[in-house]
């Protein structure tokens, strides 16, 4: 028999885990970010071991970096899209899935893979299916779909779409996995009344389901907005960024300012930039999405 | 329990572990123990550097190194990288040396020794400094072809001029053989047809350009440079270039030309490492044809290890360097599996013991002659060399223009990126 430990009020033992987790997030995220703001202020370069202080130069040479501009617009539309089909067909998966049996179980289990696997790993892979001689190509060109062999990486356009699914593809296990607890939430005897009253199975989703996923399709989309706002290994296996620059995401361009063009002074500045994008958008999208939780 | 005990166990390990570290790497008493920045590929594997760094610690007593391995090909990245976090190795092989000297964290050789024992003494030269020995050479690039494919098309003999080249490449379309292979998806090997029509058009015209695109005098935007993008645009619109050639990896372009799907094929040659041996008549190779058929060799001269300004003991670091660098069993290697072309004095191919093509030969007597030699474009490890971070750009470029017509726009971005690296 094992006996649970309840948490007291002012249990000394809490405190100190809080005071840990405290000074964590101080050291792992609250120092560096405030590290990051001072380093964006100078010109610091690593190789040649300078580090003035430049004002807000670096944030001024950013309206005219059309590199920065291409690279965010690619992140938000990327972001945006991505977030969008992740939860809608996680929606989906997830009212799929909501069955107790074993098979249903394992189901979820594989819905769920991509989620584990690191990105480095799924850039790879990925790389093999939609190489030119790859495997989508071979199963479509076999199956009569298409005529000759697509350049899923090789055009700017394609290699943008391509990025986009394969994003899309990790991220749904994600999303499903939320959905499904959120379905799991809600209250049979909800269902039970609608059918009494004659609800059909569109009526039943529109009035009871989709509502009652509002919390879960809060976290999902914030969550997923965040993820793709910083996605970096998948590209970079995938596509180091190109053809062209056209799939560099701000968080490659970062990257490439700081290890490349050892430019860590004017990399903070676009990490900062990011940051508050990052905030910004997370902030906006929780707000509305609670305001629809509170509506219902 | 007493609460300080892992504290102070964890600290004692520390200390530990740091006072092991530190006399392991020394290697026995009054060795001096050096790292050393390699890199791997397929020729030059992990037994080839371990056996190289043995031989030079053999002929220098006292000295122990300690091989750090890149992750990648980029030496310069992870250079980079090491130095960020205060671990700068002792010696550098294969780095950009203009990257790292303008830091002042390299230290040039004795130019003595450099001028006793290297072909060309300054090749390499970084402000009037050697930091990395002149021991081999590339052309980069070459345009290799396969004969077989060629007489199917009905061409006897490989272009001289542009015009030539247009017209062989017409024929071969004709004939349903792809032209020119590309392995576009690697940024690098994308701009390679490039960088042989500057180095030919612009560099063959001035070979000061790049200096003079630092001291502000000529653009990428200038009509020379625009004439001779122009070019490369052109073959990109008539379709002479695989199809999805932006979607096909460095690797598989190697493959895809060796095994005849494409008749000619615009790389570094160190693709003469990757000729096959059984089949190596096969193939051919030319320079990058000009307009009036004059020869223009996009040469490079590569070094073997830079020696950091803050090495542990600079004498010992130099001594290895150097006996690393005139070891004749390295330049086998090099020469056979990387297609490099030895650089040292009084030596002919023979005094290496190396089993060469035939096309390996053509290709190095472009270096022996006596002929018009430019840096290659975005290549080179001199003066001409480019500002860091500018070839990304050039890269960049390069793939844009397979789906854009807009020379002017990406030219204007060159000088932009060039202007912004060099401010």
């Amino acid at each position: 028999m094992t006996t649970r430990v309840r948490p007291r009020r002012g249990d000394p033992a809490l405190g100190s885990i809080a005071l840990v987790a405290l000074g964590l997030y101080v050291l792992f995220i609250v120092i560096p970010v405030i590290m990051s703001g001072w380093k964006s202020l100078t010109n610091e370069n690593p190789l040649l071991a300078q580090a003035d202080f430049v004002g807000l130069s670096n944030y001024t040479e950013m309206t005219r970096d059309s590199d920065l501009a291409a690279s965010l617009s690619f992140t938000l539309l990327l972001a945006g899209a991505v977030t969008i089909v992740a939860n809608v067909v996680g929606i989906g998966f997830a009212m799929l899935l909501n069955r107790t049996s074993l098979s249903y179980r394992m189901m979820r289990t594989v819905a769920f893979l991509p989620q584990v696997l690191s990105g480095v790993v799924v850039g790879y892979v990925w790389r093999y299916i939609l190489a030119r001689d790859g495997i989508l190509n071979n199963v479509l060109v076999s199956l009569g779909i298409i005529g000759e062999p697509i350049t899923w990486l090789g055009s700017p356009r394609l290699a943008m779409f391509s990025v986009g699914i394969v994003a899309a593809w990790v991220l749904t296990g994600f999303t499903t996995v939320v959905h499904l607890a959120a379905l799991q939430s809600i209250p049979v005897e909800l269902y039970q009344a609608a059918l009494v009253d004659g609800a059909g199975r569109w009526q039943r989703f529109r009035r009871i389901t989709f509502p009652m996923l509002a919390p879960g399709t809060t976290i999902s989309v914030t969550i997923s907005l965040i993820t793709m706002l910083k996605l970096y290994d998948i590209i970079a296996v995938l596509t180091s960024g190109g053809p062209a620059n056209s799939t560099q995401s701000t968080a490659l361009y970062i990257i490439q300012l700081a290890f490349t063009d050892n430019r860590y002074g004017y990399a903070s500045a676009v990490a900062m930039l990011l940051l508050v994008v990052s905030i910004v958008i997370a902030l906006s999208v929780t707000a509305l999405l609670r305001r629809r939780e509170v509506d219902l | 329990m007493r609460r300080k005990r892992p504290t102070v166990v964890c600290l004692a390990a520390a200390l530990a572990l740091t006072g092991c570290s530190a006399a392991s790497t020394g290697g026995g008493e009054g060795d001096s123990a050096l790292t050393y920045l390699t890199f791997e590929t397929p020729s030059l594997t992990a037994k080839f550097w371990d056996t190289s760094i043995a031989n030079a610690e053999k002929k220098v007593p006292g000295v122990k190194v300690n091989k750090i391995v890149a992750p990648s090909t980029d030496r310069d990245a992870y250079a980079k990288q090491l130095q960020a976090s205060g671990q700068f190795p002792d010696l550098l092989q294969s780095i950009t040396p203009s990257t790292f000297a303008t830091a002042g964290l390299l230290k040039p050789y004795d130019q003595t020794w450099v001028d006793a024992k290297f072909l060309l003494p300054m090749g390499n030269a970084y402000k009037g400094k050697v930091y990395i020995p002149p021991t081999n050479s590339q052309i980069i690039p070459e345009v290799f072809y396969n004969k077989k494919l060629f007489a199917e098309a009905g061409i006897s003999a490989p272009p001289k001029t542009w015009s030539q080249f247009m017209a062989v490449c017409a024929k071969l379309k004709d004939a349903g053989i792809t032209p020119v292979e590309l392995g576009g998806g690697d940024p690098f090997s994308a701009s390679m047809p490039l960088v042989g029509i500057l180095s030919a058009d612009v560099l063959g015209e001035n070979p000061n350009w790049l200096k003079e695109r630092y001291a502000g005098k000529v653009k990428f935007t200038d009509a020379n440079v625009k004439a001779a993008v122009t070019k490369y645009r052109t073959m990109v619109e008539k379709g002479y270039f695989n199809d999805g050639a932006l979607g096909v990896k460095y690797a598989d372009s190697i493959t895809n030309f060796t095994s005849g799907k494409a008749a000619m094929y615009i790389m570094g040659s160190w693709f003469l490492g990757a000729v096959p041996k059984d089949r190596a008549d096969d193939f051919g190779a030319f320079l990058t044809p000009t307009d009036d058929g004059s020869l223009v060799v996009p040469f490079s001269v590569g070094g073997s290890m830079a020696v950091s300004a803050k090495a542990a003991d600079p004498a010992k670091a130099t001594a290895f360097a150097q006996a690393w660098s005139l070891d004749p069993a390295n330049y086998k290697t090099l020469i056979e599996g990387d297609g490099a072309f030895p650089m040292l004095k009084d030596k002919t191919l023979d005094d290496y013991g190396v089993s060469v093509t035939k096309v390996f030969k053509d290709s190095y007597s472009y270096v022996t002659a006596q002929n018009e030699k430019v840096s290659a474009f975005g290549w080179a490890t001199n003066d001409d060399s480019m500002p860091s971070g500018l070839n990304n750009a050039f890269y960049a470029a390069s793939q844009a223009l397979f789906s854009s017509d807009d020379i002017d726009g990406e030219l204007a971005k060159l000088d932009a990126a060039w202007d912004a690296a060099t401010k």
